[in-house]
């Protein structure tokens, strides 16, 4: 004898049968379809390999846009250790020299601010190069000015040079020009690769979606063909691709979001270093992230219209 | 309803299987389809379900000429036929109860109306019970009142059926053969293509008669009966 409980079970199936089992139904078997998996497994990597991409090109974006920022209107006022003689000055006429060019950047209307490096800070620049273990006091060491300039406009510089010489000849300006663009050259190249890798992605996920659309088409094709005779239009069966195709699409790349976040977390770690210390140099804008956090979204995107597209021409080729 | 001129059919460079097939088929009709094995009935079928295009001459279906149709007009053709297939071909991952509701989800009918009448005639076909099985797991017979129920759910203009009830005892067939009455009496247009002499003998309708890829139509059943004999 049936409890009340198995009754109400039943109920609940016939309901569920009936009216709202719409959601979770495909009227073509594709959810048993052999290759399910690998399609999860590859749009899985194809996000993965995406966000690593993406987040390559945010930081690189960042650091550039840092680098060229801070040295915008920077420049280095040199006082050469050896004259044009090739004989080596004192620190004496180092100090010397430096005290009239700070008088002379004083009274100069195209200089904002300047700061004379002491020989500590010197030393403390020239260091990673020479090594810890060399006595700096033994090495001649130039004087350096740091002027942050007004307007970085050759007029500028061609007047303080001018000045400069008044001073001594071999006094040289160095605005960070040549270093900085060869950096941006660097930085920009390095990312314009990593968009060109995520498109790639991109165009590979676009490809895997249409192959593994067309070959489900082919497993179904009497399938097809029977919904065909039915009356189902072109647009009812490809929403049942692209419902399957979307679905499997967003498993993937949720997964693969995942695993980018586990990834990048893990190479913070491995990197011995916090991720608060790693943020300076690799910090992400709340924008980006949320483009990181939407990547899932935008493979949903190219899944269904991907499917779209392949269903309905492959559709048109049927008789 | 249906008219065939001057229709040939053959497949890729063989032999016509069908050669120079005339005939209408007036609405609220009812035929018998028959023939001996291999004569053209399959295919003459298809052509009437749309599921192939003729190599020479020209069907009108509903007041359309079918050459001249796209691809939606012809779905929309389709929805108006029933077809009760011979090796039934139903989905094998679909219940039963969606294998018949399939059909009128088809139609874009809602789900309650959907849920309704395919509870209904599930009751009527005596599957009641079976709504939830999967149709590996019932027998021939069963699956052929699936395939039935599948055809007729959404009450179609015309009714074409191969075979209907060859996997069935005869209580059932002749059950069966009472629905397709019922639905003919309402309108339905039915083309039945069978071998059973005593459904033919009890249901007294013409029979096209398929011979060598030839049709002819008897709408005496006794002239039918002597020249299926002779066929055979």
């Amino acid at each position: 004898m049936k409890t009340m409980m198995q009754y109400f079970n039943i109920f609940q199936k016939d309901r569920k049968l009936g009216i709202a089992e719409q959601k979770g139904r495909y009227d073509l078997p594709l959810h048993q379809s052999a290759g399910k998996t690998f399609l999860i497994v590859l749009v899985g990597l194809m996000t993965f390999l995406g966000m690593m991409m993406l987040t390559t090109s945010f930081a690189l974006h960042s650091l550039a846009g840092r680098w060229s920022s801070g040295l915008e209107n920077a420049a280095t006022i040199e006082i050469p250790a050896a004259h044009k003689e090739k004989n080596l000055r004192s620190d004496e006429d180092i100090a010397k020299l430096a005290k009239r060019v700070e008088e002379k950047l004083s009274t100069f209307s195209g200089v904002k601010s300047h700061t004379l490096l002491d020989k500590k800070d010197v030393s403390a620049l020239i260091s990673p190069w020479l090594g810890e273990d060399i006595a700096m006091d033994s090495i001649p060491l130039p004087g350096l000015i740091s002027v942050e300039l007004r307007d970085n406009d050759p007029e500028t510089l061609a007047r303080l040079q001018s000045a400069l010489a008044d001073i001594s000849e071999d006094i040289r300006i160095d605005t960070h020009e040549e270093w900085l663009s060869e950096i941006l050259q660097l930085a920009g190249g390095l990312k314009l690769g990593a968009l060109l890798i995520t498109a790639l992605i991109v165009f590979v996920t676009v490809i895997a979606i249409a192959g593994a659309v067309r070959s489900r088409m082919a497993e179904h094709q009497p399938d097809i063909e029977l919904l065909h005779l039915m009356g189902a239009s072109d647009y009812y069966i490809m929403r049942q691709f692209q419902r399957h195709a979307t679905a499997m699409t967003f498993k993937g790349s949720a997964a693969g979001i995942v695993g980018g976040i586990v990834c990048l977390l893990t190479i913070a770690l491995v990197s011995g270093q916090s991720a608060q210390n790693l943020l300076p140099d690799f910090s992400l804008s709340g924008v980006q992230i949320l483009i990181l956090l939407c990547l899932p979204l935008f493979m949903c995107s190219i899944a269904f219209i991907t499917a779209r597209f392949t269903v309905l021409h492959v559709l048109r080729q049927m008789p | 309803m249906i008219k065939f001129e001057h229709v040939g059919l053959r497949y890729g460079i063989g032999p016509e299987v069908l050669s120079d097939i005339n005939f209408t088929l007036e609405p609220g009709s009812f035929h018998f389809l028959s023939g001996s094995s291999g004569a053209g009935k399959s295919s003459l079928l298809s052509l009437m379900f749309l599921g192939r295009k003729p190599t020479r001459g020209m069907i009108s279906m509903f007041g359309q000429k079918i050459g001249d149709l796209g691809r939606p007009q012809l779905c929309a053709l389709r929805q108006k036929i029933g077809v009760v297939f011979q090796e039934f071909r139903l989905l094998p991952h679909l219940s039963a109860f969606d294998n018949v509701a399939l059909p009128m989800r088809i139609a874009g009918h809602n789900e309650k109306e959907i849920y309704n009448n395919v509870n209904e005639l599930l009751e009527w076909v005596g599957l009641g019970d079976s709504k939830n099985v999967l149709p590996p797991t019932l027998s021939g017979g069963q699956q052929q009142r699936i395939a039935i129920a599948r055809a007729v759910i959404a009450r179609p203009k015309l009714l074409l059926a191969d075979e209907p009830t060859g996997n069935l005892d005869d209580a059932i067939g002749f059950r069966l053969m009472n629905l397709f009455e019922q639905l003919n009496r309402m309108g339905t247009t039915i083309v039945i293509a069978t071998h059973n002499q005593a459904i033919m003998d009890t249901f007294n309708h013409p029979r096209m008669i398929l011979e060598r890829g030839q049709m002819r139509i008897e709408s005496d059943s006794a002239t039918a009966k002597r020249t299926i004999g002779e066929a055979f």
